[in-house]
């Protein structure tokens, strides 16, 4: 299967925050007011209700000289997610696109994806049933895998009137990076393409004017070891250790069953054993 | 000791549920169908109507998604060779525009001199601008000025708006200019 690539390039980008709204229409968000927070960013972060936020930075270059950067933040789609390994409902999957999604219904808001995420897009949302009880469900951008599966591009691209975002086939979508890091070093020294081998590379994928850090992004993101551990190694070894339990279980019962059967004699259904 | 005085039926039935049950919770099973999986594809079975955007001059075409008496969606119009699909963040909020609970949905009239806004309907509100704009076109109406004929009257101005097409902008133009207004605006001028 095909993966793709949200590719954008912050260069391009007039901070239009577009795509911070088509995402709430397309997925129904309800708005989040906030306060006033010393520059033109409305939301410092991505919230359970805000997937994508469109961060401004203001930035001293080397030659002395602002620059006004601009970068659309949301999930990174990471192709080893550290939300995936770390979830223990198994409710975080990839899809066959390269997207990670949280499945609602499995998720219990344990909260382990929000606090193991290298780039802190995940956040939990409180509900409260109709009997009063609360419990919290983990949201961030799906990368409208729904419009995916339709044929159609995710939301916040759609709508992206400079063309700094783009949506399409990987291995496209990283030359094209590539190339545009060539084009724009001349006036940014410092660009480059962010894809961190650390995760197994993202399925968005960045051309960013400046080091990943003026962006507050890590330099170089890694799965926790912990993990790791966790999901591939003390998972299965559990799951095993539990299936092992059980057919122990079943077959004491079983034995136990053939072995007072024996003493007591068959009854007329016809008993457990023919030995 | 308690004798299990399990035949072989019941044992069988025993096994049976007891992997039914372990079945369903291995498969995570959830009594919180709260959020259930009956999300259907949002804009499945919508009308779709192409419409201009209200908001600026550009005049960006948007695709309105109906479905159950309402607007589901609104997206900018591939098709439309202005925007190409493409929409600012003011154009991506049309669907408020019918959605939103601050929006009025009847003619609201505040008197002159008065604090409040009362409820009126449609028939006494044009009825009442009509009957207004005649008297004060008349008292004010200027046939001739240094010994020019004018027809004018310079107490009524005119504001449109970008959302006004071709056609609309013609007769609204040819009213106005018929009642002798001179004071002809756009909202528009960027």
């Amino acid at each position: 299967m095909t993966k793709y690539v949200k590719y954008v390039d912050v260069t391009k980008c007039d901070g239009c925050r577009a795509c911070m709204v088509a995402c709430k229409n397309w997925n129904d968000l309800p708005a989040e007011p906030t306060e006033f927070l010393g520059s033109v960013q409305s939301h410092v972060k991505t919230t359970a209700d805000t997937w994508n936020v469109l961060q401004y930075i203001e930035h001293e270059n080397g030659k002395g000289d602002l620059e006004y950067l601009f970068r659309h933040s949301s999930c990174f789609h990471c192709t080893d997610a550290a939300c995936e390994k770390v979830c223990p409902e198994n409710a975080i999957s990839y899809t066959k696109y390269g997207s990670v999604v949280i499945d609602q219904d499995k998720c219990v808001g344990c909260g382990y994806c929000v606090q193991n995420c290298p780039f802190e897009v995940i956040s939990l949302k409180e509900y409260k049933d109709k009997n009063g009880k609360e419990y919290r469900k983990a949201h961030k951008c799906t990368m409208c895998t729904d419009r995916i599966d339709e044929g159609l591009q995710p939301a916040c691209v759609t709508t992206c009137h400079t063309g700094a975002m783009e949506f399409g086939n990987r291995e496209v979508m990283i030359q094209k990076a590539e190339k545009r890091v060539k084009e724009i070093q001349g006036r940014y020294p410092n660009a480059m393409v962010y894809n961190p081998e650390g995760v197994g590379g993202t399925h968005t994928v960045y051309v960013l004017a400046e080091k990943p850090s003026v962006y507050g992004l890590p330099e170089n993101p890694k799965v926790p070891t912990s993990a790791v551990a966790w999901k591939d190694y003390a998972q299965p070894i559990g799951k095993m250790m539990l299936g092992a339990t059980t057919m122990a279980l079943v077959g004491a019962f079983v034995t136990n069953k053939l072995f007072n059967k024996e003493g007591k004699g068959l009854d007329e259904n016809g008993g457990g054993s023919d030995e | 000791m308690v004798e299990m005085n399990l035949n072989r039926r019941q044992f069988l039935k025993l096994s049976g549920a007891t992997a039914a049950t372990l079945a369903v919770v291995e498969l995570g099973f959830n009594e919180k169908k709260a959020y259930a999986k009956s999300k259907e594809f949002k804009i499945a079975k919508a009308t779709v109507t192409p419409t201009i955007c209200c908001y600026c001059g550009v005049g960006c075409g948007i695709l309105v998604h109906t479905k159950n008496n309402t607007v589901v969606y609104t997206e900018g119009d591939p098709d439309n060779p202005i925007n190409e699909g493409k929409l600012c963040s003011k154009g991506t909020t049309l669907r408020q525009l019918y959605t939103s609970e601050k929006r009025l949905t009847k003619p609201l009239y505040r008197a002159p001199g008065s604090s409040k806004w009362e409820v009126k309907d449609w028939d006494w509100m044009l009825d009442t601008i009509a009957k207004r704009t005649k008297d004060t076109r008349d008292s004010s109406f200027v046939d001739v000025e240094n010994g020019i004929t004018v027809n004018k009257t310079e107490r009524i101005a005119s504001l449109g708006g970008a959302a006004l097409d071709n056609e609309e902008t013609y007769l609204l133009a040819k009213l106005m200019r018929g009642l002798g207004v001179t004071y002809l605006e756009h909202q528009a001028r960027i």
